[in-house]
């Protein structure tokens, strides 16, 4: 092999240099945030004068903080319910079905993946103050179903793909109309798709923030729209100590997925 | 009228311009084993999925004891069958996969319970009962897809080519316990398959197919010893076709050579099959030249080319070739006339 790591002599040192280097480039500024929500400095000075828990401990007892986080878990939660039904329902039209218009379909479905969130923020904002959504949750899941979907559908389309459709003839075969069949058989087969479209779809609503601003109101915060008024307003600690709690989250979330992963290999 | 179990009558399916399965009728008799028999393409899948249910004729109907099924959903049509990819549920063990067509059934727990035991002896596979599919062989998960398949003791069993991704010498096991499964359970089988071999060696009587049609149907020494088609013939096994003139009743071979195998009634050119092991090598008959010689431990095969040209194919027993000739000899190739077979058509 032309690249092959064992074969390359000196150009390994280098090899590893550029890798290391990319590798703190990235990791560096979380780094830098998580050293600086235990600063003791008001200023987020650094190096940190001290350390501290005072900025946890203010953070945990802020209703608003609580409040927006808890509006971001429900509807993170309430978009992924929701993008994973419908997902499905497109997954057996795009993967089973066999109509005209099926590839434009799915083309389309894609669509929101490739427009600037900018836009999408602007045109659902005029439409919801038409229809007196703006403002309001089922706004906010609305809108952020139309960014989450794409990623469910294109996960579980590809899923149900690879699942032999025979599975479900089997099923059929053996008595199961095909809605049992799907349900017993084929959704069992494809839980990892239906576990990545869930993830993909929480995530892409839990860090969004472009359309979220368009949709939020005083009373209706997610945490990354919180997050962006508190660095605009007052660059202060608390911003650092949230930001750090996500990026423990982010983490475990991970090692769920892997867990889950391995485990369904056996 | 006495019973077609199973009935096809003027079977019908085009896809667009193609027609798959054209104007087939066939009747199948309660606890047969029917193989559909032909080259990809010929309408044979076509044909066991519309018995299936999972592909709705254009014409023609499905008949099973007297009963219309064309109108009836497959999940209804208790009929049983094996995929040729692996169908088990991935999610399920071996034992929950067997089960699971009765617990559609919502069968008392200890009926399933009991059901399940009987078909994992009847399979031979009551140590795997635990295991996921992922941890079977393939060649024991088209047991346990068997074992699923008769579990609610269908009216019918269709097997799609169940063999065709195993290697040669698991396909023999499991073809012998495919024959045994069928006597023990006198079930009624439909069997699809491209391999002769398999055909010959399974069913009681196989269905030709060509062009989505029926070509022939026989049993196995109806469709290898009296083809009613040069298709057939080169089909089912190998066959050396001769063009000869019929006089007043008697083949005449290209060169002149007339055999004393009186066809009544039949006149003008016609096909004569000669199978390669029907041919011997002799002192006198047709004259030939050695092409090719092959040692096969039980039978010597030869090429020869006769003096119009044709290269036929010799198969002689060991034992049996008290002449041995070698590539370039000159010798004559003998041959009972009365095994020459005239094709009809």
């Amino acid at each position: 092999m032309l690249l092959d790591f064992s074969q390359l002599g000196w150009w390994r040192i280098a090899l590893c240099a550029v890798a290391g280097v990319a590798v703190v480039f990235l990791l560096a500024p979380l780094c830098l945030l998580i050293a600086l929500s235990f600063d003791s400095s008001q200023w987020l000075q650094f190096p940190p004068p001290g350390w501290t828990l005072q900025w946890y401990r203010e953070v945990l007892a802020d209703p608003n903080w609580l409040n927006s986080f808890l509006t971001s878990v429900e509807l993170g939660i309430v978009v992924t319910l929701a993008s994973v039904f419908l997902g499905l329902l497109a997954g057996f039209a795009l993967a089973r079905g066999n109509f005209p218009g099926r590839e434009m379909l799915r083309g389309f479905f894609l669509t929101p993946m490739i427009m600037p969130s900018i836009v999408l923020g602007i045109a659902l904002y005029a439409t919801f103050l038409r229809l007196h959504l703006a403002g309001t949750f089922l706004g906010f899941v609305l809108a952020h179903l139309v960014l989450a979907l794409p990623f469910s559908i294109v996960a579980i389309t590809s899923a149900l793909e690879q699942t032999d459709k025979s599975l479900e003839d089997a099923a059929m075969l053996c008595g199961a109309s095909l809605w049992e069949a799907r349900v017993r058989v084929i959704l069992p087969a494809i839980r990892h798709g239906i576990f990545s479209a869930a993830i993909f779809s929480f995530l892409t609503s839990w860090d969004e923030v472009v359309v979220a601003i368009f949709m939020a109101s005083p009373g209706l915060q997610t945490l990354p729209v919180r997050m962006l008024g508190e660095v605009r307003q007052n660059l202060s600690p608390d911003i650092a100590v949230v930001s750090s709690l996500l990026v423990l989250g982010t983490i475990l979330l991970m090692g769920l997925t892997a867990l889950f992963n391995k485990d369904s290999k056996r | 009228m006495s019973g077609a179990y199973l009935e096809l009558r003027n079977l019908r399916k085009e896809f667009g311009d193609f027609v798959a399965i054209n104007n087939i009728s066939l009747r199948i008799q309660k606890g047969e084993f029917i193989t559909f028999l032909g080259p990809s393409g010929s309408g044979k899948s076509t044909t066991l999925y519309a018995i299936a249910g999972f592909i709705e004729p254009n014409a023609g109907d499905v008949l099973l004891n007297g009963r219309s099924l064309v109108r009836v959903s497959p999940n209804h049509r208790d009929i049983g069958m094996v995929f040729q990819r692996y169908t088990l549920f991935p999610h399920l063990t071996v034992a929950e996969n067997i089960a699971f067509p009765l617990r559609v059934r919502r069968r008392p727990k200890a009926e399933i319970e009991a059901k399940v035991k009987e078909m994992l002896d009847l399979v031979h596979l009551t140590p795997m009962r635990d295991r996921k599919p992922a941890q079977l062989s393939g060649g024991q998960q088209q047991r346990v897809a068997l074992a699923r398949a008769l579990a609610y003791d269908p009216q019918i069993l269709l097997m799609d080519e169940p063999l065709s991704a195993l290697d040669k010498k698991l396909r023999e096991d499991i073809q012998a316990e495919i024959e045994r499964i069928h006597l023990e359970t006198g079930v009624t089988i439909i069997y699809v398959t491209h391999d002769q071999e398999e055909a010959l060696r399974l069913s009681d009587r196989i269905v030709l197919f060509n062009h989505g049609g029926i070509e022939q149907v026989g049993t196995g020494e109806d469709l290898y010893d009296h083809p009613v088609s040069t298709f057939t013939a080169g089909f089912i096994g190998n066959s050396n076709l001769i063009d000869v003139h019929l006089q007043s009743g008697f083949p005449h071979l290209p060169d002149g050579t007339k055999l004393y195998n009186y066809q009544p009634n039949r006149e003008g050119a016609k096909r004569l099959m000669l199978r390669p092991e029907d041919l011997f090598l002799a002192k006198e008959g047709i004259p030939v030249q050695i092409t090719g010689r092959t040692y096969l431990g039980d039978v010597i095969a030869y090429m020869v080319r006769t003096g119009w040209g044709q290269e036929l194919s010799v198969r002689t027993q060991r034992q049996d070739s008290n002449l041995q000739a070698y590539v370039g000899d000159t010798v004559c190739v003998g041959f009972n006339h009365e095994k020459a077979y005239i094709i009809p058509e």
